[in-house]
């Protein structure tokens, strides 16, 4: 649905286009380095490089593995909004908190006014861009999910938090689209907290993106869509890429209740699974989106970044995502190359 | 007049010292197969121990077990039932904390005790009462999936799980428990269901033996519902005053019914809040109380905040109690 966009950013994609979300598991030697740079041991630069050399890995291994729009892996972040707390002005860590299950992130404070000093993703996504023919998505943390995420102490109101930190992010966004990239990511896992902040989320994402020239894809998972469909498709977004594999609700079956109108980026891998689908698992996942988008407006990822996996379970579940795509994009009639 | 400081429910169960760290690297080689399931059960021991005394040291009269053992409260709980299946990760009300969603595949019942062996082993490190905090039967099943045709309704599962908790409570009661609360958050966002709470939460009013009773709303405002929630079947009444900005003044105006125990800091902030503040909001509340006691409490499980800042709002609350003491 959203090809013509595509076709003007100058990228031409096949049926079926495979993708990650956007965190990718740290080999075992980049996670030491972590924690020697952390108590002072090796210096950023080291720790820099060894980034670079996990990002040129990852780059390797999803080309070798077939995925067709990629990502730098995010081996230089903390978390989802860690990273961005500590290189935004304005933002601190508070301590750990929990996540779920044995998962923490360092929660962020936001302490004064937000301030965008210097772009925080761009040059690694110059450098991935750099290594690979493919096309590179970069993936940026929405300002609803940074503001939801964080204890505020400085603004005292979420939506002056959240408009804050849009009008910040738009700035890195804009460098982004000014340094090349043409599939930008806005990661929003908040997006249905609150369904009555849904307006405060469009308009926050309107901010960012208005009138910038890219393919935008907001990110979402394990939230209640229900909550907030279909007014979610009113958000600026070429295309939603959701968590579908983990739940227990179908939503396919409840996004059919109303038009679709956007294209669709399916979860079709269950990221907190340590066992690895079948091809026919994912395979049967894609057909079951198929009737809601137009074939030409599906796309196929994990559910959300694959980071909490081992290196060896995360490239074997991008491999039956791919083959699974593989299945569904040879039954089509298109002819599977690119539209 | 009675002040008793009283830990909510959850308390975090890493924080940023190495020993604070022993529990979350526990779990973690265990998913990796680098320890057993008795060492880690033994590291869980541990940091519940480290948990209780933290609470006591900060000044708490009535401690949990911070629900150590529990990935999260609902899938703690769920995964005791039969005709219960564990799905993917849902968010908790609001929060920035994610849950196992239940997915009810049959008839729910009880396989056995469910907290009656935490409780026991945080009874035996604490000089003080341990509080058994558990999600009940209305909520649990507003937030469970309903898979097949055994159960048509949430009146019905709840109903349904109503019989296991109120089976729950008497064993907790039998194990010598003085306090269990009971969790209703999600009567708030539906409260034309108040009445259907009511009848779900008799069971275990009926089961609680010598122990008393604690139900407990958060995360929304409880004030439209102040009136109607001191007729439930409860002794004790624990209300989330951050999320209700009017319930002080309701309660100054019309006092209580039931022991209130009145959610004085936020579980949800990193401020950390200043005990005459505190105090002052409790010389508020008491304006028409008529009963023996009051309960300061967080306003909802302390989970959602770094434990260095749940162990300094635990010290405000003590430090308030000080000084309703010596004013009152």
């Amino acid at each position: 649905m959203n090809r013509a966009v595509l076709s003007r950013l100058g990228l031409t994609l096949p049926l079926l286009p495979t993708t990650s979300v956007g965190s990718l598991p740290k080999p075992p030697e980049l996670l030491a380095a972590r924690r020697r740079y952390t108590a002072g041991a090796i210096s950023r630069r080291e720790l820099d490089g060894l980034a670079e050399e996990a990002t040129v890995f990852w780059l390797r291994e999803q080309e070798a593995v077939g995925l067709d729009v990629l990502v730098d892996g995010e081996m230089y972040r903390s978390d989802l909004v860690g990273f961005f707390a500590e290189e935004l002005d304005g933002m601190a860590l508070a301590g750990l908190v929990r996540a779920y299950g044995n998962r923490y992130y360092r929660k962020p404070i936001i302490q004064g006014p937000i301030r965008w000093e210097q772009p925080i993703t761009v040059g690694w996504w110059r450098f991935a861009q750099g290594h690979t023919a493919k096309p590179v998505k970069a993936t940026v943390t929405g300002p609803y999910t940074l503001m939801d995420w964080s204890f505020d102490e400085h603004y005292g109101d979420r939506r002056a938090a959240c408009l804050a930190l849009a009008q910040e992010l738009r700035k890195e966004v804009a460098a982004l689209v000014h340094a090349g990239a043409r599939i930008i990511q806005i990661d929003e896992p908040a997006l249905s907290a609150r369904a009555g902040e849904l307006p405060l989320v469009r308009e926050a994402l309107g901010v960012m993106t208005d009138g910038l020239d890219a393919y935008w894809i907001v990110h979402t998972c394990y939230g209640a869509f229900d909550t907030v469909y279909p007014g979610m498709l009113a958000l600026p977004a070429h295309n939603f890429s959701l968590a579908l594999a983990d739940a227990a609700v179908d939503w396919i079956a409840h996004f059919a209740a109303a038009p679709f109108t956007a294209d669709l980026c399916a979860g079709v891998i269950d990221v907190h699974a340590h066992t690895v689908e079948s091809v026919d698992t994912v395979r049967a996942r894609i057909a079951h989106a198929l009737p809601l988008v137009p074939v030409v407006g599906l796309w196929a990822a994990p559910d959300c970044g694959l980071k909490t996996r081992r290196v060896e379970d995360a490239l074997a579940k991008l491999r039956v995502m791919v083959a699974g795509a593989a299945l569904v994009r040879d039954q089509q009639d298109s002819g599977g190359s690119g539209i | 007049m009675e002040f008793v400081v009283h830990n909510h429910s959850s308390y975090p169960r890493a924080g940023e010292t190495e020993a604070a760290q022993r529990l979350r690297r526990a779990h973690t080689a265990w998913e990796c197969g680098d320890i057993t399931a008795a060492d880690l059960e033994a590291a869980e021991r541990v940091e519940m121990t480290a948990i209780v005394r933290e609470q006591i040291e900060a000044g708490a009269d009535v401690v949990t077990d911070g629900q150590v053992r529990w990935d999260d409260p609902v899938s703690g709980v769920m995964r005791a039932f039969d005709g219960v299946r564990l799905n993917g990760l849902r968010r908790y009300f609001d929060t920035n904390f994610y849950v196992r969603q239940p997915v009810v595949t049959g008839r729910v019942r009880r396989r056995g005790p469910i907290a009656v062996g935490d409780f026991r082993q945080a009874s035996a490190v604490s000089q003080r009462p341990v509080k058994v905090a558990l999600p009940g039967p209305y909520t649990l099943a507003r937030l469970s999936v309903l898979d097949n045709a055994t159960y048509d309704g949430v009146p019905a599962l709840a109903a349904a799980l109503s019989e296991g908790l109120a089976a729950e409570m008497a064993d907790l009661a039998a194990a010598g428990a003085t306090l269990v609360q009971i969790e209703e958050p999600a009567i708030l966002a539906h409260p034309g269901d108040i009445r259907l709470l009511r009848e779900l939460l008799e069971p275990l009013w009926a089961a609680r033996g010598a122990a008393q009773l604690v139900v407990a709303t958060y995360f929304a405002d409880a004030e439209p519902l102040y009136a109607q929630l001191n007729s439930l079947p409860a002794d004790v009444l624990a209300l989330d005053l951050s999320s209700s900005p009017h319930l002080l003044a309701t309660i100054a105006a019309t006092g209580a019914s039931k022991t209130l125990a009145l959610g004085l800091v936020n579980g949800r902030t990193a401020r950390v809040e200043h005990p005459a503040d505190i105090a002052r909001q409790v010389e508020t509340a008491l304006h028409r109380y008529t009963l023996d006691a009051v309960h300061l409490m967080p306003s909802c499980g302390l989970e959602h905040v770094p434990r260095a800042t749940a162990r300094a709002k635990l010290h405000a609350l003590a430090a308030a109690r000080r000084l309703l003491a010596a004013t009152l």
